[in-house]
Parts: structure tokens; sequence; C-alpha cells
């Protein structure tokens, strides 16, 4: 896991994708709501933190198994 | 009971489903993350040479300026050579003398030992002749190493770089004195660059001696490859300083969390990119190969 640089500050990449995740998290999110697809899930706020955890997971995974 | 389990069964299984998945996705992540194999806190190392002269004088010349490239043998600075002109002059009379002195107690020993077939001389005068001849032959020989000796020291007042590599934070300026046995500059030697990556004692079951490294200098794109070349075998403990009376200074703990320790592991570069610029203590990260990691 490399570490991105903004002006001579060194954060940890994982740092980065978590806000990266975030941003598509509340995106599906948004379209799993317009869908009502929520109807669906029996506890709305679980799901959300599973659905949270395996994009950023999935990122980093998917991200580091690049070649590079 | 059974209508609840057939009304939410489907909602239960999907938000199930989802949280499953995090979890295999989510331990994973954390194997990798936290048990793999890689340090963000790897330092270039080098090993570096502090010479010091073998003789005591003053500075004549410095012949090299900071961050030289220096090869082995080249004149780095020149010790006052006056002193030590003179002695070896000095040395030179006393084997002069000493073989003048030499030369007379031999034709004297001869000369005995001719007397001894006429009968005139006393046997005790005899040996002490052949006695001081002797010593004159020891003397002369001590004063020749004298002499190599003076050369010697005449020759070191120039002192020399024993490796290749960069003379580093050099000090040093003519009319300094140089104190024998105290080092006065630093070469670094060009051939020793390494990587030195500190990793914590939980990853050592995956770090073995000859594994493929991937190693990227702070702030640069370019990966360098290298390999495990030996591992650390000892750190300081802590625990281990003993006080006035000889007892181990034992800290208190409270035992909730502990860090892991991290022990140093030295790192070769197979081959030093020609543009990538090294120097001792930089900042690397370090991926040991043996992750399963497909970017190889």
């Amino acid at each position: 896991m490399g570490s991105s640089s903004n002006a001579g500050v060194f954060a940890p990449g994982a740092l980065i994708l978590a806000a990266v995740s975030y941003g598509i998290y509340r995106g599906l999110h948004r379209i799993l709501a317009r869908a009502g697809r929520y109807s669906h899930v029996w506890h709305p706020a679980l799901f959300d933190v599973a659905l949270y955890a395996s994009i950023l997971s999935a990122s980093i995974l998917f991200l580091e198994h690049l070649p590079t | 009971m059974t209508t609840w389990i057939t009304r939410n069964g489907g909602r239960v299984a999907l938000t199930a489903a989802m949280l499953a998945c995090a979890g295999v996705l989510g331990q994973s992540f954390w194997d990798y993350y936290m048990n793999a194999p890689w340090t963000r806190d790897g330092r270039v190392s080098a090993d570096s040479v502090r010479i010091a002269p073998q003789v005591s004088g003053t500075i004549e010349s410095v012949d090299v300026a900071d961050n030289d490239f220096v090869h082995k043998g080249d004149l780095l600075y020149r010790i006052s050579p006056e002193s030590f002109e003179l002695a070896v002059e000095r040395a030179r009379t006393t084997l002069d003398s000493e073989r003048e002195s030499m030369e007379f107690k031999a034709s004297v020993a001869d000369r005995a030992s001719r007397l001894k077939d006429a009968g005139t001389i006393s046997a005790e005068s005899i040996e002490e002749a052949l006695h001081d001849a002797a010593a004159a032959r020891a003397d002369v020989r001590g004063a020749e190493v004298a002499l190599e000796m003076a050369q010697l020291d005449l020759e070191r007042t120039e002192v020399r770089a024993p490796v290749d590599g960069y003379v580093t934070n050099l000090r040093l300026r003519p009319g300094d004195y140089a104190v024998a046995g105290s080092p006065s500059i630093t070469v670094i030697d060009e051939d020793s660059f390494g990587v030195t990556g500190y990793f914590r004692e939980t990853q050592f079951e995956r770090i073995h001696v000859g594994d493929t490294v991937r190693i990227k200098l702070m702030g640069t794109p370019d990966t360098i490859t290298g390999h495990v070349e030996s591992l650390g075998h000892g750190i300081a403990d802590d625990n281990g300083a003993t006080d006035a009376y000889g007892l181990p200074a034992v800290d208190p703990v409270l035992d909730w969390v502990r860090l892991a320790q991290r022990i140093p592991v030295r790192i070769e570069m197979d081959r030093i990119p020609d543009r990538a610029f090294l120097a001792a203590g930089m900042t690397a990260s370090l991926t040991i190969g043996d992750t399963p990691d497909p970017a190889r």
C-alpha cells in the first residue's frame, strides 16, 4: 500500500481510499433508496455499515493487486 | 412466529448476506493490511568509514571537498610533514652513528681475537670485545627499524581513502589539529548501500532470507527490486538496564495494549537504477514479495 503525497505531506493510501469509498457508498445508498430497495432490508443501518465495509475492503484489495 | 419468519425471512437473509460479504472482504483486507510483510518505515543505509590519522599534527591541506567521490587510495588530507621529515633525518644520523660504532667495535673484537693467539690479552677482555661487537650489531638493527618507523610516520602524514565512496559532513579545515586515533573524516562506502526495513515481530513468520522485496523510495515513482539479505537478531530491551546496585530496572506495565516490537531486516538492492539518487537515511516503502501479490 503506497502513500500519496500532497505538497510534501504523505498520507497513507488507505486514508484516501476510505474517503473515496465513502463517496461511492453514498451514491449506491442513494440509488438503492430511490429504487425503494431498502424495503427489502431488515436493518438498514446494519446493511449500510456492511455495504461500506465491503466497498472499502474491495477497493483496497483491488488497488493493491493492480500491477504497479 | 412462523408468520414473522415468512414475512421477514427474505429481508433478514439479504442483510445477513451483505454482512457475510463484508466479513469475508474485511477479513482479507485486515490480513493484508496488518499481517502482510510490508512497511513504510524502511531506511536507506550505508556503511561509513570513520577515518582517523595515525599520526598527530597540524593539517596542512585538505585535498577533498564535502560530498566528493573518492577512490580507494585517494589523498584526503595532509598533515604538516616538517617534524616527521626531521624525525627521519634524526633516525638516519642515529643509524650512521650506530654503524660507525659497530665497525669500530667489530675491529676491536677482531684485533682481540688475533692477540689471543699471541697470549698477550686476558680472556675477559676478549669476551668483552666480542660482546660489545654483538651489541653494536643489534643496535644497528634497532636504528634501522627506528628509521623505517620514522619513514612510515612521514608517509602517514598523508591520509588516504580506504574505500571507494563519498566524503560526508566534512568539517576539516587546514590548520585544524589532527589527533592520532580520533576520527576526523567520514567516507560512506559506495558498495555498501542497502535498505534496512523495520518490520513488526508479528510479520516475521512471513519474511525469509532471499525473499524478493519491492522497494519504493519516498517521492519517486520507480520500484527497485531487492531481496532480503539477513534478519536482525537483536534489539535493545528497555528492561535490561541495571541500577546503581546492579539490579534490573523493570518498568511496571498496564498490560491491556501491547505494541509489537520492530526488528530491522537488511535488504540488498539487486540493481540500483542509474538515475536514482541514494543517500543513507532516505525513506523507503518496502513490500516483501512473499505476500500473495500478483503485482510482483
